[in-house]
């Protein structure tokens, strides 16, 4: 195995990358020569050798130049990447700046034994580094390095807290040298001294990731259970890419249906207009539950979830193999997925929000990609503590009213012009009841709950989210009222964190004005006040654990808004609690018995 | 949320945003008069004589720089609490925004051409947040935006994540 010592000076990418990157480049040529290949008469045939030439000439020399100019090592405790032919470009990235390493073997470079690892770093909207390819031992050892380094500097980190706990300031002032800089003995020395201190996570898993007992597995029935359950419309991309490809005549096309031997049926189906409509709705809904099965199976083939020290791991695909990591005090939001059908097996799907952008999930990570209920909730229990409410509050009725009004003026905008050239689009007016009913089903569906130290949002009709969002993630609070929510007496609430996407994120969307006041009021108060409790604790985990999770352990929703809406008077000036730093702040008048008995401990804890 | 002592923007945030709302007007009507003209000369029948749409495109835009600033600074406050930043504004969308200081990931102070002619300038709060990151406080004496800036900067945490 590659050692550390082998990456301290410049290393090149695995030899074989050139014919992958030759092979990528192939389709380009083709495109340049269709034209002459398809027609083919004696003339072009000079001008396709010209092409060709040309592109050996170009292309050839610049892949091989690349693939010399494409240099990496590490260094202390950055990783640096060389690259560019015209464009030189040297990148230094900082091995604590790492978020998140990916493995990913597309099928061919799979054959070839070689992975492209990609390196993402907070803040970044594409990948930061990216080594395309290396041996996948290599890979395996570049990960294994820089968690390592992380780890011995968490635990640096972590010594220094236990020697003065002085709370966050202090932390964050103390010198952090990168314990042992990323020099070979160093780093034996760190992993050494982990092991002595006789953490349970020190000793570092190799490429054996195998060994540590996964949270999940799925069996390839499961993975199929779960594709039947989703519906791509990929099909459509693929017939109309097929009849380009087949250069399909559509008069052709049209002669097999109608002469040939379809033309029976042809006939059939063309006397009558609903059989013929109910038939392309059939082949469709066939198509794409059959697609969906089968790119789900793709996809999440072999699926695998395992923990290691702080760090989620994920292993899935059929021809491509991705390997991901996710660091537990980077996940953000929380997201239960599913859809109708989903939830009537019970069936539910688990995704992480996290800093590090995944291009690929727009943000998200799926971590557990089907699973009942309860076995979800147990592997989320690894993640972060996850009590779903029993019940949520539902927003103010009005907002059927609202969504309906919506619904009709969208049916309206698209019926009316097309009535203008073909009159039958007014029986679409037909669908007016139906959204009625989406409307009233929305409301039912659009809820939330505040649990101790979460925000429960849950929201949508076909793809329905619960967002579970954590206090100590929460970034910006915010209520809003249009003009047509202010007439009302409505407000929507939403709260912001790192990495949210935006097509679906949690928003509570017209609750009434007072209950929205308060909701934001108390959310912002706990969230201070968990932070204050923090800081006195001088925690150094970023997990909820100890006196600050218990402080906020309320255990059960709040009985309604309006609770809320006194807790939030008592709390009405968050900010004096804050004027006398003092650790003996007086505790907050939410009358819940596990506050009373978590203050004290924090004050004993800070005592000491 | 009520909060007490809510401060406005400085006054003279009204005149930035006129001039700004005068100067798109101008280059509209400019663009507008200029069609009009190509079109005095042509032959087709005319519904309204020539010049209509520049009018209503001043008249409009004479209300627009007028009424929005005007409306904008009365519904623009916030204030600056021991842990929180406060703001409340919008005309149309009423929007109110807690950001509560430890979340502040950097901090901005920035003045365009015409707000340093009235002395203004913008403080920007940035945080890690993604749909509303960047939350921007116009139309601030500039000299005060800058002690809000270093008032603001103890609270840059470390990792905010």
């Amino acid at each position: 195995m590659a050692s550390l010592s082998d990456f301290s000076a410049p290393r090149s990418l695995h030899p074989l990358t050139l014919v992958m990157q030759f092979l990528r480049s192939l389709p380009a040529l083709l495109l340049l020569l269709a034209p002459t290949i398809i027609r083919g008469s004696a003339g072009e045939t000079r001008l396709t050798l010209t092409f060709a030439l040309m592109y050996a000439v170009i292309t050839v020399p610049l892949i091989i130049i690349r693939y010399l100019r494409f240099r990496y090592w590490i260094e202390d405790d950055e990783i640096v990447v060389h690259s560019g032919v015209l464009t030189r470009r040297k990148r230094n990235i900082p091995v604590d700046r790492i978020q998140n390493i990916e493995i990913q073997q597309s099928l061919l470079p799979r054959l070839m034994g070689m992975a492209q690892v990609r390196l993402d770093t907070a803040g970044s909207t594409s990948s930061e580094g990216q080594l395309e390819y290396v041996s996948l031992k290599e890979a395996h050892t570049i990960r294994r390095i820089v968690r390592e380094f992380q780890r011995a500097e968490q635990m640096q980190a972590s010594l220094a807290q236990t020697g003065g706990r002085q709370g966050n300031k202090a932390r964050a002032a103390a010198p952090l040298t990168p314990p042992p800089a990323l020099s070979p003995e160093g780093l034996q020395a760190g992993t050494l001294h982990a092991a002595d201190t006789g953490e349970g996570k020190a000793t570092p898993t190799n490429e054996g990731d195998e060994s540590s007992t996964p949270l999940l597995t799925m069996p390839p029935l499961r993975v199929v259970l779960m594709g039947a359950y989703r519906f791509s419309l990929l099909f459509i991309v693929l017939l109309l890419s097929a009849t380009q490809y087949l250069q399909l005549d559509p008069e052709q096309l049209a002669d097999l249906l109608f002469r040939g031997p379809l033309q029976d049926a042809a006939t059939v189906i063309a006397e009558s207009p609903w059989l013929y409509g109910s038939l392309v709705v059939f082949t469709a809904a066939v198509l794409s539950w059959l697609t969906g099965i089968l790119t789900t199976f793709v996809r999440y083939y072999g699926f695998k979830l395992w923990l290691e020290g702080d760090k989620l791991q994920r292993k899935h695909g059929l021809l491509t193999l991705q390997e991901g990591t996710i660091p537990l005090k980077r996940v953000q939001t929380l997201i239960l997925r599913s859809n109708p059908f989903m939830e009537l097996r019970g069936w539910f799907r688990l995704e992480l929000q996290t800093m590090g952008y995944d291009v690929d999930e727009q943000g998200y990570h799926v971590v557990v990609p089907f699973a009942q209920r309860n076995e979800l909730l147990s592997i989320a229990r690894n993640i972060r503590p996850l009590a779903l409410p029993e019940t949520f509050h539902s927003v103010s009725p009005i907002t059927i009213r609202r969504h309906f009004v919506r619904y009709t003026v969208a049916l309206l905008a698209i019926v009316i012009p097309l009535a203008q050239l073909w009159s039958t689009a007014w029986w679409g007016l037909g669908l007016v009841p139906f959204l009625g009913l989406f409307a009233y089903l929305h409301y039912r569906n659009h809820g939330y709950a505040t649990t101790g130290n979460m925000l429960f949002i849950r929201r949508g009709v076909i793809r329905r989210y619960i967002f579970a969002v954590p206090l100590d993630k929460m970034q910006v609070f915010m209520n809003r009222a249009s003009i047509f929510q202010r007439r009302l007496g409505l407000k929507s609430l939403s709260v912001d964190t790192a990495g949210s996407g935006s097509v679906a994120y949690p928003e509570i969307v017209d609750m009434p004005d007072a209950a929205a006041d308060a909701l934001l009021q108390t959310l912002h108060s706990r969230f201070q006040r968990y932070f204050r409790a923090r800081k006195d604790e001088g925690a150094p985990s970023d997990l909820l654990d100890g006196a600050a999770a218990k402080a906020f352990a309320t255990g059960k929703p709040e009985a309604d808004p309006t609770a809320g809406a006194t807790n939030a008077s008592d709390e009405d000036t968050p900010v004096n609690h804050e004027n006398g730093t003092q650790p003996t702040e007086p505790t907050p008048t939410e009358p819940t018995p596990p506050e009373a008995q978590a203050e004290p401990s924090s004050l004993s804890s800070t005592e000491k | 949320m009520a909060y007490d002592n809510m401060r406005k923007l400085h006054p003279s945030a009204k005149s930035v945003w006129m001039i700004k709302y005068a100067i798109l007007t101008t280059v509209v009507a400019l663009g507008v008069g200029a069609y009009e003209i190509t079109q005095i000369f042509s032959s087709a029948d005319r519904f309204f004589p020539v010049g209509t749409y520049t009018a209503v495109v001043l008249v409009l835009g004479a209300l627009v720089t007028i009424a929005i600033p005007l409306l904008r600074y009365k519904y623009w406050r916030f204030t600056l609490m021991d842990e929180e930043l406060f703001l409340e504004r919008g005309i149309l969308n009423r929007v109110r925004t807690v950001v509560p200081l430890r979340r502040i990931q950097h901090l901005d102070v920035s003045q365009d051409v015409l707000e340093r002619e009235f002395d203004l300038g913008k403080l920007i709060v940035h945080t890690a947040g993604t749909r509303s990151a960047d939350v921007v406080v116009p139309g601030l004496d500039y000299a005060e935006a800058e002690q809000f800036r270093d008032d603001l900067r103890n609270y840059i945490t470390e990792d905010a994540l």
